[in-house]
């Protein structure tokens, strides 16, 4: 893995600079990579995308990988919380993807912006690509439309859901905050991505805010009833934040930027000298432009085994944007997704019979600078579905588990992308 | 001759029989495990014990430790009990047949050399070599990371790794009256063994 200087990732990632970047590159048009054998393409090169396109080549060589990513580099969200409070910087959460072409992956900065699973083809511009098996690995999009007045507020509402600039904009929104400012959170209506997240989220902030800005306030509106994840550790560690006010049971669905000021559900209003509104999500607008959701139109149904999507064949939907399996939208979960389908997509291109794998689940909790809480999920394939063994919690936090979230982020961001 | 090359690896390529990495026995059911402990348990941290070459016994035993709750641990707990539905006499025969590498993350020279003295005291039962005695259940220590060693000598000592176990009651006395900065130095000796 390759980490990148603060100054590559700027001119890397910010929107402007990527829209040029992008304008710069020759057109594709049509069949601009012409298939000689068989061939996987992967669409999304995160935690779900990133491992699949790896463990296809790992599995079997001789199969061609075409990965399409428009990022150039990959920001990891996990551990990206620490961002906010000053404990890590957003450079030792980015990595290049020079790792995956090292296995052979074809790697393009491109985006894919539609499906033809009858041509088995992927649209890239004015051209396309010949896949034998595809997988989509879209991530989430938010439902701006869920909260009025967001779509219309740009940058002054950040969700910073995406470990990114958001990331940073939200970083440094808190760091010019006035001394006894108030913070608010929201927290959007299950499911959405990482739900121990915004809660980790809460305890960077809060541990910010104790020891730089002691007489500022975070204000929590969580639109679940309570605490989705890790409920009584979360619950044990907000004892140190005296600053913290969490609300739970309420919605937010009305952000208004000129006031400063969010309202929710029934009609309360509260104003904030920082926002961080997380929107209600559903799959990445590909899987949604592709007809691979629902019925509800907001997430991906998918065989247990093999991550074949249930609308159309030949297409796998492995991370986040899934549906149906008994396990949270975690980066780990969708390393887990990437790897068995991609050991299934190889061996059904093999003709054999696909193995029944389940994945696992690690999350770790940052609950300050050094400690942390995590949930362990293991499960097994019973029937042709996912059903869980067990779930652990840890005993309650401490610089142990701290350790532990450091080696395993060390690891797995090398089994995605080393 | 060239001819005969040519067609044959056209019928391998066509076939699907380019072998890959995880075309051995076992690998595909492994890859619960790669995420923490590193594809093949090559393990890139210093807090994860690397599988790669770890004999399958103590693979095994400490599987069925974690998965009873004899050696408690909230991570490897469920995940052990994932390994026993898959099989893990499969898994542990995979991950024995891996080359070690060096650990990611090297040790101190000078704690190496501080830790090759106090090693004289662990050597009756880990021989002079650091490789145990597989007959008397006592493991290989050498080449893992300094971190995971140290973390292990350090749950011994407290009794919180298989505690109320028998077997290791002269182990943790043992790690009762030695000092933690010796514990690490005694991490940084035997992880720097080949």
């Amino acid at each position: 893995m390759t980490r990148v200087t603060r100054r590559e990732f700027l001119a890397t990632s910010g929107t402007g600079l990527g829209l040029l970047a992008t304008g710069c590159a020759p057109a594709l048009k049509g069949d601009f990579a012409p298939k000689t054998g068989r061939r996987v393409v992967v669409i999304g090169g995160g935690w779900g995308g990133a491992t699949a396109a790896k463990y296809v080549r790992l599995a079997d060589p001789s199969v061609e990988v075409v990965l399409l990513e428009p990022g150039r580099r990959f920001v990891s969200c996990p551990f990206s919380n620490l961002v906010l409070s000053g404990v890590r910087t957003i450079d030792s959460l980015t990595f290049g993807y020079g790792g995956l072409r090292k296995h052979g992956v074809r790697v393009l900065h491109e985006t894919a912006t539609a499906i033809e699973p009858d041509a088995r083809r992927v649209r890239v511009g004015e051209g396309y690509l010949q896949y034998d098996r595809l997988i989509v690995s879209p991530g989430v999009e938010f439902q701006t439309e869920q909260v009025e007045g967001l779509a219309e507020a740009g940058d002054q509402v950040l969700h910073a859901w995406k470990a990114g600039p958001q990331t940073v904009m939200l970083a440094e929104r808190l760091r010019a905050m006035p001394e006894g400012g108030v913070f608010v959170l929201t927290v959007p209506p299950v499911a959405y991505r990482c739900p121990p997240g915004p809660y980790e989220r809460v305890c960077q902030v809060a541990w910010y805010l104790k020891n730089a800005k002691p007489r500022a306030k975070l204000i929590v509106l969580d639109a679940n009833q309570n605490v989705v994840s890790k409920t009584a550790l979360f619950r044990a560690a907000w004892q140190a934040y005296p600053n913290l006010e969490y609300r739970a049971s309420n919605k937010v669905v009305k952000v208004d930027p000129g006031v400063r000021q969010v309202t929710t559900e029934f009609g309360d209003t509260v104003k904030y000298d920082v926002v961080n509104l997380i929107p209600p999500q559903r799959a990445g607008t590909i899987a949604v432009q592709a007809d691979l959701v629902s019925a509800d139109k907001r997430w991906c149904e998918v065989n247990h085994v093999t991550y074949e999507s249930v609308k159309h064949p030949n297409v796998h939907v492995i991370g986040d944007s899934t549906i149906g399996l008994p396990v949270p939208k975690s980066g780990n979960i969708a390393n887990a997704m990437g790897k068995i389908s991609a050991l299934a997509v190889v061996r059904l291109l093999n003709g054999k019979e696909p193995q029944a794998l389940a994945p696992g689940n690690t999350c770790y909790s940052w609950v300050n600078d050094k400690e942390a809480i995590a949930v362990v999920n293991a499960y097994k394939i019973d029937g042709g579905k996912v059903v869980q063994i067990e779930q652990k919690l840890t005993p309650g936090q401490s610089a142990q588990w701290g350790q532990h979230a450091l080696g395993w982020a060390a690891s797995i961001w090398n089994d995605m992308l080393g | 001759m060239r001819t005969t090359l040519a067609v044959l690896v056209v019928l391998a390529v066509a076939s699907g029989a380019a072998a890959g990495p995880l075309d051995a026995p076992g690998a595909d059911k492994a890859v619960v495990c790669s995420a923490c402990h590193g594809p093949g348990g090559q393990s890139p941290s210093n807090v994860m014990p690397i599988l790669a070459g770890m004999p399958s016994w103590y693979l095994k035993k400490a599987v069925q430790d974690y998965a009873a709750g004899r050696r408690p641990s909230p991570e490897m707990e469920p995940y052990a009990k994932q390994v026993l539905q898959l099989g893990v006499d499969e898994i542990a025969a995979y991950f024995s047949g891996q080359t070690r590498q060096p650990a990611a993350v090297r040790p101190d020279a000078a704690a190496v050399e501080r830790g090759r003295a106090a090693a004289a005291q662990c050597v009756v039962c880990h021989a002079a070599s650091g490789k145990g005695d597989p007959g008397k259940g006592i493991p290989d220590i050498t080449g893992q990371p300094q971190g995971y060693l140290q973390s292990q000598m350090l749950l011994f000592k407290a009794d919180r790794r298989s505690p109320g176990d028998e077997s290791l009651k002269a182990l943790k006395a043992f790690f009762r009256q030695i000092a933690d900065e010796q514990i690490v130095d005694l991490a940084a000796y035997y992880s720097s063994l080949r």
